[in-house]
């Protein structure tokens, strides 16, 4: 009997194992814009949960528009061909990142830019506000109920039919999307110019204006590049959940909030680090402890982990000396 | 000749209080210029103005021919003014060698900046062996030499210097003080704030006396180190 269980298990510890880590990796997405604004200008930028919101449903006009159904739209697009649909998928991923960092970049400009000497207060509730305006733009574009979001991705097991464990299609999307844009701007921040700007600004932005650094355009440029993650994220979110709505930004925002302070506010590998550890909590939590115990859970462990280490998991600054 | 920088009556302040009131002072070109007075005179403050960090509320900065009246501090280091800032501010988590091409941002001379990268490393060959190492981990003194050596890359004709020897270890304010002369020497223009103002006024060839936010005094330095009242009050006799 036992024999015959334990290949269950080890089926069942795998498949929590892929679902919490492409959840995370989408969740580390969107944590990265949190921790970005944060390192740069030590705003939470409680507005990003829900511009990725409206990102997927920039993305659902756009179909709309195209005629792949849209609001109320359920049936499958197993009648298009794949080459239409990457296309399309194409076209919304355009769309959506642009929609996102035009918006983020615009909010910053007229309404955070203007506080940035204010006390810290100013700007965090004026996030607040944002968030707020967001929120009800997306139930005026959306609705307040569930939105079908076209299933444009097949759901069919690539292990096949009867395998025990499950990779989709949808997995591999989220992995293709997350891990290569992950990197690149690990890579971006080290070499480019305006990377070695960003984390100058975000490490003394006196200093880097006392170098020649444009420090408003840096923290422009984090907006944008930011917003243009969440509007990836926003994307692939729409496309493997299939399921969009007005208040899907401040759950999934609160998680990335999340990740990016356990993974250590400002860093960027702390943000992918965070989320995936939210992913694989997520998971394994729903599981083994129970879906309603999951939030619990997920703040439980960022508690604890802040009580050992305050300033996060990979956030040990390096000491000024004086 | 007109001199190289040019203040006059310049006021700026924080929030509702202003700081400088009618400040005016020239530095020539190869000069050494000292400005001293005590702590929360608004020696700082004048620096920041001059950088374009503090905005100035009324009166002229005018730099190497340019009136810098609005100017933003990226835009003013262009123009050839370099600053190792009061309490050095590293970046504490870039390398030493990334500090120092910080320090080239606005240059795009690729072999210029090597070169410079050499001198600097042959100026204060600490940094060499401490290249690899994040800012932050540098001791007070190497953090002030790094600042000087960053500020240098940028190739300013004019270096602001805001108490470069605070909190080092004597035989470390001495070096500091010997670079800070070589450097006059091969030509370089510097102002240079120091509340040391027997070491400063020692190197400086005009100072300025600053009280609360005004010029009380200014003259030669060896006059003003000679002067009974400024040594009174700020020389400890
Ligand atoms: N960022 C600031 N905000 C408000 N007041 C400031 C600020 N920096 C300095 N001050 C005030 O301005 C005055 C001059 O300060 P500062 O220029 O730093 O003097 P110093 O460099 O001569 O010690 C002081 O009264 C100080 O409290
Ligand atoms: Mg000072």
């Amino acid at each position: 009997m036992l024999l015959a269980v334990e290949p269950a298990l080890w089926n069942s510890l795998t498949q929590y194992l892929i679902n919490g880590l492409t959840f995370g990796a989408l969740i580390a997405l969107i944590a990265l814009g949190y921790t970005m604004v944060y390192g740069i200008v030590e705003l939470i930028n409680f507005a990003h949960g829900d511009l990725f919101m409206l990102g997927s449903f920039a993305s659902l006009s756009l179909l709309a528009l195209l005629g792949f159904g849209g609001l109320g739209f359920t049936a499958t697009m197993t009648d298009a061909s794949s080459f239409v649909i990457a296309g399309v998928l194409i076209g919304c991923a355009i769309l959506s990142v642009l929609f996102c960092a035009g918006l983020n970049f615009a909010v910053e400009y007229t309404v955070y830019r203007p506080l940035r000497n204010a006390p810290k207060l100013a700007p965090l509730v004026s996030a607040i506000g944002v968030s707020f305006i967001f929120m009800n733009a997306g139930l005026f574009w959306g609705g307040p109920q569930d939105v079908n979001f076209p299933d444009l991705i097949s759901n069919d097991n690539l292990l096949g039919k009867d395998a025990a464990i499950r990779i989709t299609y949808k997995d591999v999307l989220i992995i293709a999307v997350t891990v290569p844009l992950m990197l690149a701007l690990t890579i971006f921040v080290k070499v480019t110019r305006l990377g070695k700007a960003m984390r100058a600004t975000a490490q003394n932005p006196t200093a880097a204006s006392l170098m020649g650094i444009d420090t408003n355009f840096v923290i422009s440029a984090t907006f944008v590049i930011g917003g243009a993650l969440a509007g990836a994220a926003s994307l692939i979110y729409a496309v493997s959940m299939n399921t969009i709505s007005y208040q899907m930004g401040f759950q999934n925002g609160l998680y990335a909030f999340t990740a990016a302070v356990l993974g250590g506010i400002g860093r960027i590998p702390g943000a992918v680090l965070g989320g995936l550890i939210i992913g694989l909590v997520r998971s394994f939590g729903s599981a083994f402890v129970g879906e309603m115990w999951v939030n619990a859970l997920v703040f439980g462990i960022l508690i604890i982990i802040l009580i050992f280490r305050p300033t996060g998991l990979l956030g040990t600054p390096v000491r000024e000396k004086v | 000749m007109p001199a190289l920088l040019t203040v006059d009556k310049l006021r700026s302040g924080y929030g509702p209080i202003d700081v400088l009131h009618d400040i005016s002072m020239t530095v020539d070109a190869g000069e050494i210029v000292a400005m001293i007075g005590a702590n929360g005179a608004g020696k700082t403050t004048t620096l920041m103005t001059i950088a374009g960090i503090v905005k100035a509320r009324a009166g002229t900065i005018t730099f190497d021919g340019q009136n810098l009246s609005g100017a933003p501090a990226h835009k003013i280091v262009r123009l050839g003014m370099g600053q190792s800032p009061e309490g050095r501010k590293i970046f504490p988590r870039l390398t030493v060698l990334e500090n120092l091409e910080m320090g080239a941002f606005t240059r795009t001379d690729k072999p210029g900046i090597a070169d410079d990268l050499e001198k600097m490393f042959a100026m204060f060959p600490i940094l060499r062996e401490r290249k690899g190492q994040a800012g932050g981990l540098l001791s007070g003194g190497q953090q002030q030499m790094l600042a000087i050596a960053r500020a240098l890359m940028s190739r300013p004709k004019l270096l602001l210097l805001d108490e470069p020897s605070l909190g080092l270890a004597p035989q470390i304010v001495v070096q500091i003080f010997d670079v800070i002369r070589d450097l006059n020497k091969s030509g370089m223009s510097v102002l240079l704030v120091e509340q040391n103002a027997r070491m400063a006024l020692r190197i400086a060839h005009r100072a300025y006396v600053l009280e609360t936010g005004r010029v009380t005094f200014t003259d030669q330095a060896s006059v003003v180190l000679n002067d009974p009242r400024i040594r009174a009050a700020y020389l400890g006799e």
